[in-house]
């Protein structure tokens, strides 16, 4: 199964957040609970964790790039050679919840 | 190889222009200190002092205890005594506890002295109104402005954060620079190369033929949401960041308003004597037939109540009202 990793929310006050650090490169297996990604609001990090294991496929924004809540980050999937979508219309049906702390 | 062109701006945090704009002219100017309330190792209450001590050290940016009037004192002094300081007061509404060294010693010193002493002063603080109550929301700018020999800055965007922090700490002072708390949670492009925007200068942010609206700092974003929805039945505004309050940019205003023919001004703060009752009469000197409305803060204390806080301080709604009766009742 394919998963889109999109910015969280809603956190108060934040329309948009850039993306600080990606804990692993495309490829990369993450265990749940593992930590993906760091994000920067105005005055805060927002941690991204994984809700179950999943292999990182593609980034869509890269580090110091600047996202829109609910936006796409990154495309994860169970399987690291399930075939990817092909439109970002794709994506936002596959948003899923990611754990964030 | 790509063809874009070479970016000229990036993109930052409100807090991070200001930020900096901190960096540049500590850089560049040692005699710049930063004064105030948990602005060393912690930040500052809005993250605008992040990374400061660790590359200025803690001779340059200076923990004060909670004493406002020594704090803007220790400011005033050592600014005479020919340091640039900035002192960060929080909450504006505490800088009431340090107007007696900003009014009577800073902002008079120059003319005591027959000039011999200049006091290149920057006080920074965050007015506006965010869900924290009666003490801890106020605008008083307006206070400000009446004050001969105090210049008085207040910036809507991240850009002119930047720009006129950069402004506020090359002049010979003093200066008060005023953010907003809503502001701290904007985004904006910021140059790339080193820019300074001139105190006293207004920004043109919309344009537009029926009306022009005037405000400043967060009422200017309101004052925007206002003019996109006025221009869906049929009215144009023009739309003045004031971005200076002392000096005032009237010429900017008066341009416009004849061109347009009536004003709205737009605050946060109180309308009797404030910003926009200022404005109005100078205007008027200039421009006698101008129709002018006023839009700001009921006459009560912002409320904690969020309900009550929102119902106080101006919204769209309120703007887009004064505008359609102000043209309405004068139209031919």
């Amino acid at each position: 199964m394919i998963y889109a990793l999109t910015v969280p929310g809603a956190i108060e006050d934040v329309n948009e957040v850039r993306v600080l650090e990606w804990h692993g490169q495309p490829g990369h297996l993450f265990a749940a609970g593992e930590l993906v990604v760091e994000l920067e609001t105005h005055k805060a990090l927002v941690e991204v964790r994984a809700g179950h294991a999943g292999v990182l496929r593609q980034i869509l924004t890269p580090e110091g790039d600047w996202q829109a809540v609910g936006s796409a980050l990154a495309i994860l999937s169970d399987e690291p050679s399930e075939p990817l979508p092909e439109s970002a219309g794709d994506l936002a049906a596959m948003a899923v919840e990611f754990e964030i702390n | 190889m790509s063809s874009e062109p070479p970016k000229t701006s990036r993109k930052l945090f409100f807090r991070e222009a200001i930020t900096r704009a901190l960096t540049e002219e500590m850089a560049n100017n040692p005699k710049v200190i930063l004064l105030g309330q948990d602005i060393g190792k912690f930040g500052g209450s809005y993250k605008e002092f992040v990374g400061l001590i660790d590359r200025f050290g803690s001779t340059r940016v200076l923990d004060t205890p909670v004493a406002e009037a020594a704090m803007v004192g220790l400011g005033v002094g050592a600014a005479a005594a020919g340091l640039h300081p900035l002192v960060s007061i929080t909450y504006m509404d505490f800088l009431m506890l340090g107007l007696d060294p900003l009014v009577n010693y800073a902002a008079k010193a120059r003319f005591k002295t027959g000039g011999q002493i200049t006091v290149p002063l920057v006080v920074k603080t965050t007015a506006g109104a965010k869900g924290q109550g009666v003490v801890h929301s106020q605008c008083i700018e307006a206070w400000l402005m009446a004050v001969p020999g105090l210049k008085v800055v207040a910036p809507s965007t991240a850009a002119d954060a930047y720009g006129l922090m950069k402004a506020a700490l090359r002049d010979p002072g003093p200066v008060v620079y005023v953010d907003h708390k809503r502001l701290f949670a904007t985004t904006g492009e910021v140059p790339l190369a080193e820019t300074i925007i001139p105190i006293g200068q207004a920004a043109i942010r919309r344009t537009g033929d029926d009306v022009t609206i005037v405000a400043h700092s967060w009422m200017v974003r309101i004052a925007l949401e206002a003019a996109e929805r006025l221009q869906t039945e049929g009215i144009g505004c023009d739309v003045i960041d004031l971005r200076s309050l002392a000096p005032l940019d009237m010429a900017t205003i008066t341009q416009s308003v004849a061109r347009t023919g009536a004003m709205v001004t737009v605050e946060e703060g109180q309308l009797t004597c404030g910003v926009g009752t200022e404005i109005a009469f100078q205007l008027r000197e200039h421009l006698e037939n101008a129709r002018i409305a006023r839009v700001g803060a009921l006459p009560a204390p912002v409320s904690s109540n969020p309900l009550l806080e929102a119902a106080c301080i101006p919204d769209a709604d309120r703007v887009i009202g004064a505008i359609r009766k102000l043209l309405g009742s004068n139209s031919a």
